[in-house]
């Protein structure tokens, strides 16, 4: 716990709230007590002022008399009258003689300290105004015991909040390293818990779950590809190993077998490189090489290279493009990707069907879509079209690995693009929009 | 030619060995990274066939290596990684070629043939002629016997290809990545569909073609026997 960074952290505020207390306590007492004595000064000051004016006036009798009177009345100031020889003539203050000015002494009767200001009279006589400045010393306690008080309440404070705060960071951070302990103990679904607070420690745990999940489709993709690898050619291996196994019993048709045998595993290895390939775009690793693409320019190199296979079985295959879009991506893949959904429409449409590869854009957003008017594929198939090896019933028979339209989504995935099919009464669109094009 | 094999799968060097024999070549072979690194920085070779993943010293480092002390021997790399970052790291590395496993042997030889430099021509050619076709690369115009063919671009470049290679075998592979930039396979015939057509307009009606397919392997462009 007191290894905790929060908790440290909490400590270090409290300790400079501390010392600002203190700071703000010694200058506030400073300042206070400057102001109170110059304001004991001023009034001791102008007592002693207006004695003298009275002794001018009114002479020693009229002075001696406002001393007397003022020793009535309850609060005032120490005054005293000394004559020549400094014996006391009238008021409280009597006793040593004092020096001119300011001074301290203790000249009350009760011999508590007084600052007197002592003035000469006429004749040797001497006025003395004082006053204890215990005043002062009462607010200078008062203030001094407010800003104890604060300090004390400061550092509960600061210790109790730190104390909170460091246990509810600590749960957090525990919570996250709890789960990072599961994880690495084999248990990948646990994530992160997160309040919904939306602050810096939620949004590391979305974070973190993120990354999670991301990890998560990896492994799921990895083990898709196994089970697939497992699954799509252990069939067409076993088709060769009863191809050669029938050539070692009949010698004579050697070269047809191996022929034969060629083809299968030329069928194999494609298989088994459209995975490969798919597993890679999955991984996403290809994201970090993206540059601008000219989607147009894609479109053309591919209707360019495909339209004479496509008159050999009296299709057509003809470009639209409407715009000049551009997207952040990797040219090859989207060229295979387009290569894919113009051979799956040359396969599929029929003879004589007539294909249109069309860009666009707009609102952001660049479209490629590839139309034919073949036959089309029913609306409740669509979506499982892009799953690996799904092939529709009609084509099994046709060559095809069953991955065209997988790799296809699996690039459109990787550029942020949507993917779908639709009916093109007749026939069928693929249409793949990519969000965020220039 | 005089050949390099480095190859540590010593099964399919011994095979590749023999055949590249058979095919006239001169072939050493290096069956480990060191080996090959010594017999590629000392003999001349025309073209160094390399496997990527070797033990001891990788492919890629044997590479760098020679290329670093200046032998600029032509090196195909022989690789079992087909992803397109490693086929871009490859030629970075200095290869000039990348071949991935499993390979027709048609293709391999090809593109060895296609890596061995004939006397080079150092200047920089604008015409390149085959017996009575002419094909000039700054006008983008081809004559066959004096008489203008009119070409698409893309069988422009197809056949300016086949004429750089004249008198060796092409690929529908090789054919597929230089000209249309096609680094995978595509399932449809586009090079088969682009070659009659460029053949139909190069051959046909002459007394003689110049065109050939080589069963098997791909195409080769040479002159009549």
């Amino acid at each position: 716990m007191f290894r905790s960074t929060s908790l440290r952290l909490a400590a270090l505020y409290t300790a400079g709230f501390a010392i600002s207390v203190v700071l703000l306590g010694a200058i506030t007492l400073l300042t206070t007590r400057a102001a109170l004595s110059d304001q004991f000064d001023d009034r001791v000051r102008s007592e002693s002022n207006a004695l003298v004016e009275e002794y001018r006036v009114e002479g020693l009798e009229g002075l001696i008399q406002a001393v007397k009177e003022r020793d009535r009345t309850a609060g005032s100031l120490d005054y005293g009258v000394l004559d020549a020889q400094g014996r006391p003539m009238a008021g409280r203050l009597a006793g040593a003689p004092t020096p001119l000015g300011w001074s301290e002494a203790r000249n009350r009767p009760d011999r508590e300290p007084v600052r007197i200001l002592t003035v000469a009279l006429p004749e040797g006589r001497r006025l003395l105004v004082g006053d204890d400045d215990k005043q002062i010393e009462v607010l200078n306690r008062a203030l001094l015991a407010s800003f104890g008080w604060t300090l004390l309440g400061v550092v509960i404070l600061g210790v109790l909040g730190g104390y909170a705060l460091s246990r509810d960071v600590h749960q957090r951070l525990a919570a996250i390293s709890g789960t990072a302990e599961a994880i690495i103990d084999g248990d990948l679904a646990r994530r992160v818990p997160v309040r919904g607070s939306e602050d810096d420690l939620d949004r590391l745990a979305l974070t973190i779950n993120r990354m999670l999940d991301r990890i998560a489709a990896l492994m799921e993709s990895l083990k898709q590809v196994s089970s697939d690898v497992a699954h799509d050619l252990r069939t067409p291996l076993t088709r060769l190993r009863q191809r050669l196994e029938a050539g070692l019993v009949d010698p004579n048709e050697r070269a047809q077998v191996l022929e034969g045998g060629l083809a299968d595993l030329d069928s194999i290895l494609d298989t088994f490189a459209a995975l490969l390939r798919i597993a890679q775009i999955e991984g996403g690793a290809r994201r970090a090489a993206f540059r601008p693409c000219d989607v147009a320019a894609i479109a053309r190199t591919v209707v360019e290279a495909f339209a004479p296979s496509a008159e050999e079985s009296r299709q057509s295959l003809t470009l639209a493009v409407d715009g000049a879009p551009t997207i952040d991506g990797d040219a090859e893949l989207l060229t295979q990707m387009l290569v894919n959904l113009v051979e799956n429409a040359l396969r599929h449409a029929g003879d004589g069907a007539r294909i249109e590869v069309r860009v666009s854009c707009g609102e952001g957003a660049a479209v490629l879509s590839v139309t034919d008017d073949g036959p089309g594929v029913p609306p409740a198939e669509h979506a499982r079209l892009f799953d690996r090896f799904y092939r529709l019933e009609r084509s099994r028979s046709t060559p095809g690995s069953g991955l065209g339209l997988a790799l296809v989504a699996a690039v459109a995935r990787l550029h942020g693009a949507e993917v779908g099919l639709a009916d093109a009464r007749p026939g069928l669109t693929a249409r793949v929009v990519f969000a965020g094009a220039a | 030619m005089k050949l390099l094999l480095v190859e540590d799968d010593r099964e399919a060097a011994a095979y590749l060995k023999r055949a590249l024999s058979e095919a006239g070549h001169t072939v050493d072979y290096a069956a480990e990274g060191r080996d090959g690194l010594m017999l590629a920085a000392g003999e001349p070779y025309d073209v160094i066939v390399l496997d990527r993943m070797l033990p001891q010293i990788d492919g890629l480092a044997i590479l760098r290596t020679i290329r670093a002390s200046g032998v600029k021997t032509p090196v195909l790399l022989l690789t079992a990684l087909g992803g397109i970052d490693d086929r871009v790291e490859g030629l970075e590395a200095g290869g000039d070629d990348y071949l991935v496993k499993p390979f027709a042997f048609a293709e391999l030889l090809a593109r060895v043939n296609a890596l061995a430099r004939r006397p080079p021509p150092q200047e920089v050619r604008t015409e390149l002629s085959v017996a009575d076709l002419r094909l000039d690369l700054l006008k983008r115009s081809v004559t066959r016997g004096g008489q203008r063919i009119e070409l698409q671009p893309r069988e422009f470049q197809l056949l300016e290809y086949l004429m750089r290679h004249a008198g060796r075998v092409v690929t529908r592979t090789m054919l597929l990545e230089s000209v249309w930039d096609f680094h995978f396979d595509p399932k449809t015939n586009i090079v088969e569909t682009h070659m009659s057509r460029l053949r139909g307009k190069v051959d046909r009606g002459h007394a003689y073609e110049l065109i050939h397919t080589v069963r098997g392997a791909g195409y080769i462009l040479r002159e009549p026997d």
